[in-house]
């Protein structure tokens, strides 16, 4: 008993962490990333939607022309996916199983319009290719997607809170040392 | 006059039972919507009925399931219930489903598909709570169907049984179902277009269709049905010719991914003495080329469409439209393999002609 409760708080606790994650990467790919930038730009005016896990912390986000925006805690969702419980969002938040396999499970339930979570659904899947390492990628996505930034970006991202101010993008011809000028992290400390 | 004709024997059917009905209702849109829904509940309740008999098509008894899921939660806003298994059970409406087609095989499933016009979306519900208690699988319902919609909507029937036996969300259930629906579906579809007085080949039918509804309820469509919906909304295209045009090229598209499957399937398809004629690494291609070949008998005998040209409803400047929708359609998710735009867009050039 006592271990399935310290299991249980890790899963929350992971899945808390993932979701903040998640949450950040998807800000940040949808500035930077065209496929994810389109679905942003694309996702109907005003309407929002929000991610439950039993125990743990979820989000709201909203995507417009300027990217995803996460929405206060307690914001209602147009669309509510809500796992069924801390176990099922932990395997897809550690990349056990895919959005994709979790559904076919029936891990989580969907509360409204499926069409407004299935822009949501493909960005996660591209946000999955950049975080997760490619041979979990590889397993659980049917074809992950090309990556358009760096990985590592994208790491920053989620560690700055979604923000990194300049970044290279995987087709330009000499992105690094373009950034590596103005990025403030690539600063000498002592400069 | 053919409704008329299946409700007369119903009626007939429930004053022999003792049980005449309080109310009819003859006029369901193809596509159903909640103003629909509301009015029928409305008058459900006024009239003091006490359950529920959908006679028609998907339609008609995914309108059904929409009035048994407002009378369900007496009060409460239905839209709130869309999505997937958000459904709570509420009170009980007893429900039977009679279905007038061998195709959609709502009558197994638990789904409905109802319009919301002031959104101008469809919405999906997902719930076991939306299963009829009873279907009834009368050949007397669908003797006079004509050909061209009993080989479309036979085929719809097919492409459940396929997709549910391939999609991401198949299981051993689901499985059992599928490979029983396409053994009948496949051997019954084109002797029930050439004589559809066969009560037996129509039975046949009914069974087959049920089995693939009872397959796709318990597993899930795919691309063909993503990509089907779409068309239908946009193009307003048949369901029941969208995936007759669309499944072989799916299939192929699905080839990498599912050959194992197709492999297997042949047997159900095309029966055991081909299968065993069929060696290993050729069988998944062989049961495309069967159900390629299924489809051009059925557009000899009926006119039946076999591309997007031919449907006269479709124009090349609507895919890019067509491709988007179909992106959004919860059943793309389960598809065994990947499909973004420019492949929806593909799949969509390569079945124009």
């Amino acid at each position: 008993m006592a271990y399935g409760s310290v299991k249980c708080c890790l899963q929350c606790a992971t899945c808390s962490l993932v979701a903040g994650c998640l949450c950040r990467a998807l800000k940040f790919l949808s500035q930077k990333d065209s496929r994810v930038k389109e679905e942003a730009r694309l996702w109907p005016r005003g309407k929002t939607l929000r991610l439950e896990i039993p125990g743990a912390k979820g989000f709201t986000v909203t995507a417009s022309h300027q990217g995803f925006q996460k929405l206060p805690q307690d914001t209602p969702g147009d669309v509510t996916i809500r796992f069924k419980s801390p176990a099922d969002a932990f395997r897809v938040f550690t990349g056990q199983l895919s959005v994709a396999q979790a559904y076919a499970q029936h891990r989580f339930t969907l509360r409204g319009n499926m069409g407004l979570a299935m822009p949501f659904v493909r960005c996660v899947d591209i946000a999955e290719g950049y975080l997760f390492p490619a041979f979990l990628a590889k397993r659980i996505l049917k074809r992950p997607a090309r990556k358009e930034v760096s990985t590592a970006l994208v790491y920053l991202a989620v560690l700055f809170g979604g923000i990194v101010p300049c970044l290279p993008t995987m087709s330009s011809s000499s992105p690094q040392s373009s950034c590596r000028a103005t990025a403030p992290w690539s600063t000498s400390p002592t400069s | 006059m053919e409704a008329a004709g299946t409700v007369r024997v119903l009626h007939a059917a429930l004053v022999q039972g003792g049980m005449p009905a309080a109310e009819t209702y003859c006029h369901v849109p193809p596509d159903s919507s909640i103003d629909t829904v509301n009015h029928i509940a409305a008058l459900f309740r006024e009239k003091n009925c006490d359950s529920l008999i959908a006679l028609g098509g998907g339609s008609v008894i995914d309108t059904a399931k929409g009035v048994g899921m407002v009378l369900a939660q007496a009060g409460h806003d239905l839209m709130d219930s869309a999505g997937c298994e958000v459904l709570p059970r509420g009170e009980h409406v007893p429900f039977v489903a009679v279905p007038t087609t061998a195709g959609t095989g709502s009558e197994a499933t638990l789904v409905a598909v109802i319009a919301d016009p002031k959104e101008q979306v469809k919405m999906e519900f997902l719930s076991y709570h939306l299963l009829p208690d009873v279907a009834v699988l009368d050949p007397r319902m669908t003797l006079t169907l004509p050909p061209r919609i009993t080989a479309s909507t036979g085929f719809d029937a097919l492409v459940h049984a396929i997709e549910a036996a391939t999609c991401l969300q198949r299981n051993p259930v689901s499985d059992a179902f599928a490979e029983g629906a396409i053994r009948l579906l496949c051997r019954n579809l084109l002797p029930a277009v050439a004589n559809g007085k066969d009560k037996a080949v129509r039975m046949a039918m009914a069974n087959g269709s049920l089995l693939a509804g009872a397959a796709f309820s318990n597993s899930m469509v795919g691309l063909v049905h993503a990509i089907g919906h779409a068309l239908g909304g946009v193009c307003h295209v048949a369901h029941g010719e969208a995936m007759t045009i669309l499944l072989p090229a799916v299939m192929a598209y699905n080839l990498d991914k599912c050959r194992e499957r197709y492999a297997e399937l042949l047997l159900f398809v095309a029966g055991p003495e081909v299968y065993a004629a069929t060696p290993p690494a050729e069988r998944a291609q062989k049961t495309i080329d069967t159900l390629i070949h299924l489809r051009r008998r059925l557009a000899d005998l009926t006119g039946l469409p076999t591309t997007l040209s031919r449907t006269g409803k479709v124009q090349p400047a609507d895919f890019p439209a067509v491709a988007r929708k179909a992106l959004n359609d919860g059943a793309i998710i389960v598809n065994p393999a990947q499909a973004d735009y420019d492949d929806v867009l593909a799949l969509l050039k390569e079945v124009w002609a």
